[in-house]
């Protein structure tokens, strides 16, 4: 199993839903109203006047082929515009209840 | 949730929202009445008394200054001042603006109730008027008549006016001018004295004779009969054979002694239509009917009732009312519509989208028609102002919805779906959009708090704007992202571009535009010290033009009107008025022609009863009334009209004063005069300086209309009684005054009835016995004994001057001179007469001060001037609490004096005088232009957090927000314009604010532009230096703090 953590613009909302019920993952937990920024490009999304656009994270634990999919949907979603901004990182699950 | 996001998920609700606002506004506009001014009510309250018989200065001493006294201490009073007239006392209390008459009146009436114990028994109860622009005549009627003349006011009043009283809306209906019917029994005194017979004897039989009585009944049989003794006169012929006493055994007749005729009354007045007899009929509506609706009503009535006239009754209508204001409200109306078309225009140009201008431009509707709601519920009307001001705000609303729809298009065209570009697009701007919304609220809704005339007029402008912009706010935030949502789509790009497409033709000029406007800044940037000294001078330059420009109080209008009270030498005869007046008719057909309608009214009309209260008359004034053909038939306006025949009647030698008027009348305007007014208790030496004054005034350029009020003294005939002598032949003065009295007035006497109607008898001395001094001594008095005396024999003539009118300001004696520019600013003419005073003696105990319009235009000067630094204060608070910071909303404002530049300018390129319009026009302006700076400033604070350097900031905001400075800007500009620019009815008053909006906005704008990235780039370059210094200290790890 591995728990794939995605973090986008919330512009995009819409879209990672789409792309969940596409793939038919139907745990997952989601944040709003987050605050960050990315390492090489791209404007931060810190809700202020400056930079006031926000994200919205989501984590969900899959199978493991399941990742491949979710990886090419994020990246084709990014392509779209790389301004807006999505990003996914993925790590090993141990245990699980 | 928040509101866009509730508005954006839930379309239907939001759409039934603002379609629930469409209908109420739709039943508002619908239910509105139109008139052409918001119902002001002047805050003036007349007491009118009258005491019969007493002369000028007997009302003043023992009514005027009674009565003055007691109402002085009534609560809010703004002003007492009275003219005391023959027979006549009038108290008129000013209030401050904004006070209930009701109570004011209530406070009168306890006030006068005390004051009545005082007065001396003879005077009638004083009367309260309360004077109403509502109440004012909407319509005037000329009526001409041949044949029918004489019965004319029976005819009129059954077929005319009591139908007329029917139509819902009219207040009254008057007559003016009718001549009355009344039996005229002139006695020949030569013939009576021989018959040894006296007047008194003759009255006393009319008023025997003429009588009805019941006689109690008397029971017949079965039946009870009322007993009725029935003498009252059946025709007016039974005079004639009236027996009054024997003589020599021989019975005389009435027509023995006198002539006896039923007749029209005596011409005391002259009334004529376009050099025809004739009269007016006057129609009054009810205090708020709408003027327009009750004007149809009549108009539509009219024609079936005129059908039941007799064939040579011409009514003619003369004046309508609601003419002029169909014809403002038509033209504003089109205003408002060209204005629309105009901020479409500008909105397609920059946007070149069809969708997104329809999203914009949907708010321009839904705004407009909340404020119907508002004017309906505050029980206001549409009118001038209240269009006007939607006029004004037409401009603002869309700026709201440009700015969150170009984030939302901003958001689709990076790839967002459109419902989500629309919730988080919103979330992003809409505090910036609050926070601008608030500034035009900071400046319009201290508008609301102007006292005086001026803040009557300009109300309901702060609350139309503000109602209307606070709404197109709300509609930005919730309607157009929800709109957005469903319309936008992302556009792909076209693979092959159209040579005429937009972004080829407009789009591409538009980015040249911005190219432009980089190198500008750059150059402006490098060069600052030159901007600064440029612009300084500019400032300076244009305030220093700004004091030679010439100021009036209201711009005058054109009302097609003009209204001329010409004065002859006092006590003059009404034949040799009547005799000036046609020569002036025969003037004003010849040289005139724009006059279409000219009503003549010579003397006074005795029966006039309230209606001459609007109109001062006597036996030596002439009153014209005239009405112009329409604005754009003619090359003169009505003030050079006024001129020229102002120029004419100082040809006629016998006027002696003349008033002409232009718009006058029945329309409401302010007059533009400056009143010199003097305080002093002695007429001669106070008339004596106010014709001085006058007679120098003349000699000033542009002076015009020079008015003294109070009339030169008129003669008066006095009969001194000498007492010894009458004691001798057993006469007393009450005897012989009421002998004179009878014989020239005549006696109280009953009443000739005929179909329900009373007409009078009127008994007195054939007119060739009575209108010579040798006829009153030849008067003979009858003793006790029963012996004639003849009057001179007892009494002797003597010939006075005295005061026809005593007028009062604060309980104080004072005569006002008036002049009204031709031409000439009126500040500049104020201080030409102050001039003028300055180098007269006046004595110590004479009190000299200058009033009317220039009053008028210093208060409202305070009155905005306040309001300026209120607006400036509430705009800085705004500014500063959204930029947290001190520094921000200076270097905004610096746009603001160039704004008054603009004014200055505009004023200076189109001609215009300055007024209290163009400066409220100028007070806007300042929530109006920091707007632009606001947005230009947030975008280099913006760039700057952003991390770029700060000129590099500066440039690239400029660039960027030159798009959205020029478009708002435009969009007001064009908004503005058809008020600027049109020339129709009424127009003379709102296009200088149009004019002084379009100036100070175009200026500043232009200064925006270039000087605030220089001042902004002063003011931060140290504390962007000291940024720099913290970054480096805290790299080396120093303290902060240091």
């Amino acid at each position: 199993m591995k728990a794939i953590f995605i973090v986008y613009n919330q512009a995009q909302t819409e879209k990672v839903e789409y792309l969940f019920d596409k793939l038919n993952i139907s745990g997952f937990t989601r944040w709003t109203d987050l605050t960050g920024r990315g390492s090489v490009d791209g404007p931060p999304h810190m809700n202020t006047h400056t930079w006031p656009e926000q994200n919205t994270a989501r984590l969900a634990v899959v199978e493991d082929e399941m990742v491949e999919p979710i990886l090419e949907g994020v990246k084709l979603l990014d392509e779209v515009n790389k301004d807006v901004g999505i990003r996914a990182f993925v790590w090993n699950v141990d245990a699980m209840y | 949730m928040s509101i866009y996001g509730n508005a954006v998920k839930r379309p239907i609700t939001t759409i039934m929202i603002f379609v629930a606002l469409i209908v109420m506004g739709a039943y508002s506009l619908n239910k509105l009445p139109i008139d052409f001014y918001p119902d002001i009510d002047f805050p003036a309250i007349s007491v009118i008394t009258t005491y019969n018989g007493a002369s000028a200065a007997d009302i003043e001493t023992n009514v005027t200054r009674t009565i003055e006294d007691n109402l002085n201490t009534v609560s809010n009073l703004k002003e007492i001042s009275s003219t005391s007239r023959d027979n006549m006392s009038i108290v008129i209390c000013e209030f401050e603006w904004g006070t209930n008459l009701d109570e004011a009146s209530n406070e009168m009436r306890d006030a006068l109730s005390f004051a009545e114990q005082y007065l001396p028994e003879e005077v009638n109860k004083p009367a309260l008027f309360k004077f109403s622009a509502s109440a004012m005549p909407i319509l005037f009627y000329a009526v001409t008549a041949e044949e029918s003349y004489p019965a004319i006011a029976k005819i009129l009043d059954e077929k005319l006016i009591n139908p007329l009283n029917r139509v819902e809306g009219i207040g009254a209906v008057g007559l003016m001018g009718a001549p009355g019917r009344e039996i005229q029994v002139d006695v020949d005194p030569r013939k009576m004295e021989s018959y040894n017979i006296s007047i008194e004897q003759i009255a006393g039989v009319l008023n025997a004779e003429n009588i009805n009585l019941p006689a109690g009944n008397i029971e017949m049989g079965m039946m009870d009969y009322p007993l009725r003794i029935k003498g009252e006169f059946s025709e007016s012929a039974v005079l004639n054979g009236l027996v009054l006493a024997s003589y020599n055994g021989q019975t005389i007749y009435l027509d023995d002694v006198a002539t006896i005729r039923d007749t029209i009354r005596d011409a005391t007045f002259d009334e004529r239509m376009n050099g025809k007899t004739g009269l007016r009929v006057i129609i009054m509506k009810q205090s708020g009917a709408n003027t327009v609706q009750v004007a149809r009503d009549v108009n539509a009535v009219m024609p079936g009732l005129i059908a039941t006239l007799p064939d040579d009754v011409e009514v003619t209508l003369f004046w309508d009312s609601s003419d002029f204001i169909e014809g403002s409200i038509n033209n504003l109306s089109n205003t408002l519509l060209f204005a629309g078309i105009f901020v479409i225009l500008v909105v397609l140009f920059f946007l070149g989208r069809w969708r997104a201008t329809f999203i914009v431009i949907l708010t321009i509707p839904i705004s407009l028609i909340v404020a119907f709601i508002y004017l309906y519920i505050s029980g206001s009307s549409i009118n001038i102002i209240s269009l006007s001001s939607l006029s004004i705000a037409i401009g603002m609303v869309v700026d709201d919805a440009i700015v969150v729809l170009e984030n939302i298009t901003k958001h689709v065209e990076r790839g967002s779906s459109p419902r989500e570009a629309a919730i988080y697009a919103t979330n992003e701007v809409w505090l910036a959009v609050i926070v601008t919304t608030l500034t035009v609220v900071a400046v319009f809704l201290p508008l609301t708090l102007i006292g005086g005339m001026t803040g009557e007029l300009f109300r309901p402008l702060g609350f139309v704007v503000t109602i209307t912009v606070v709404t197109s706010t709300l509609s930005a935030i919730t309607l157009t992202p929800m709109l957005a949502s469903k319309l936008m789509k992302l556009r792909k790009k076209p693979k092959r571009v159209r040579a005429l497409s937009y972004d080829n033709t407009i789009g591409r000029s538009l980015n040249g535009l911005d190219r432009f406007y980089e190198r500008t800044i750059r150059w402006a940037l490098r060069f600052r010290i030159v901007v600064l000294i440029v612009a300084l001078f500019i400032f300076i330059g244009s305030m220093m033009i700004a004091g030679k420009l010439g100021f009036v109080f209201m711009p005058e209008a054109d009302q097609g009107s003009m209204t001329a009270a010409i004065e002859l030498q006092t006590g003059i005869r009404v034949d040799e008025t009547t005799k000036i007046a046609r020569k002036i008719d025969k003037y004003v057909e010849e040289y005139l022609p724009e006059v279409i309608f000219n009503n003549t009214s010579a003397g006074s009309d005795d029966q006039g009863g309230m209606m001459s209260l609007f109109f001062e008359s006597g036996s030596h004034r002439i009153n014209y009334n005239m009405m112009l053909t329409a604005q754009d038939e003619r090359t003169r306006n009505v003030m050079d009209l006024a001129d020229v025949f102002r120029q004419y009647l100082a040809t006629i030698p016998e006027i002696v004063n003349f008033d002409v008027v232009p718009n006058g009348g029945m329309g409401g305007t302010t007059e533009n005069n400056v009143v010199v007014e003097i305080y002093g208790y002695d007429f001669e030496s106070t008339s004596a300086i106010a014709y001085a004054l006058a007679d120098s005034i003349q000699f000033i350029p542009g002076a015009t209309n020079i008015s003294v009020s109070r009339d030169p003294s008129k003669p008066q005939l006095q009969i001194v009684p000498d007492r010894e002598k009458m004691a001798q032949h057993g006469l007393n003065t009450f005897t012989l005054a009421n002998a004179v009295r009878n014989r020239v007035e005549g006696p109280y006497l009953s009443h000739y009835r005929e179909e329900g109607d009373e007409y009078d008898i009127v008994l007195r001395f054939v007119e060739e016995e009575r209108n010579a001094i040798s006829d009153i001594n030849n008067i003979a008095l009858r003793n006790m004994n029963g012996d004639m005396i003849r009057l001179s024999e007892v009494a002797g003539i003597e010939e006075h001057w005295s005061p026809p009118n005593i007028e009062h300001k604060g309980r104080e004696r004072i005569v006002t001179v008036s002049v009204t520019p031709y031409k000439v600013p009126l500040n500049e003419l104020a201080e030409q007469i102050q001039g003028k005073i300055n180098h007269m003696e006046i004595p110590p105990e004479i009190n000299m001060q200058m009033g009317g319009a220039v009053e008028d235009l210093n208060e409202s000067m305070m009155d905005l001037m306040l309001l300026l630094v209120l607006s400036l204060v509430l705009t800085f608070l705004v500014m500063a609490s959204q930029f947290e910071s001190l520094k921000m909303p200076l270097i905004i404002m610096f746009s603001i004096p160039f704004a008054f530049s603009g004014v200055v300018l505009a004023h200076l390129a189109t001609g215009i005088t300055m007024s209290v319009i163009s400066m409220v026009g100028g007070v806007m302006l300042v929530g109006i232009v920091v707007k632009n700076a606001i947005v230009l400033v947030d975008y280099i604070n913006l760039m700057r957090d952003r991390g770029y350097e700060l000129s590099e900031a500066i440039v690239m905001s400029g660039k960027s927000r030159l798009r959205p400075v020029l478009m708002t800007s435009l969009t007001t500009i064009l908004g503005m314009l058809p008020l600027a620019m049109s020339r129709g009815v009424g127009s003379e008053i709102w296009s200088p604010m149009g004019i002084a909006v379009i100036g100070g906005l175009i200026f500043s704008t232009m200064v925006t532009l270039i000087l605030i990235p220089v001042i902004y780039q002063m003011m931060l370059r140290r504390s962007e230096k000291r940024k720099k210094a913290i970054e480096y200290d805290f790299m080396n790890g120093n303290s902060i703090e240091q």
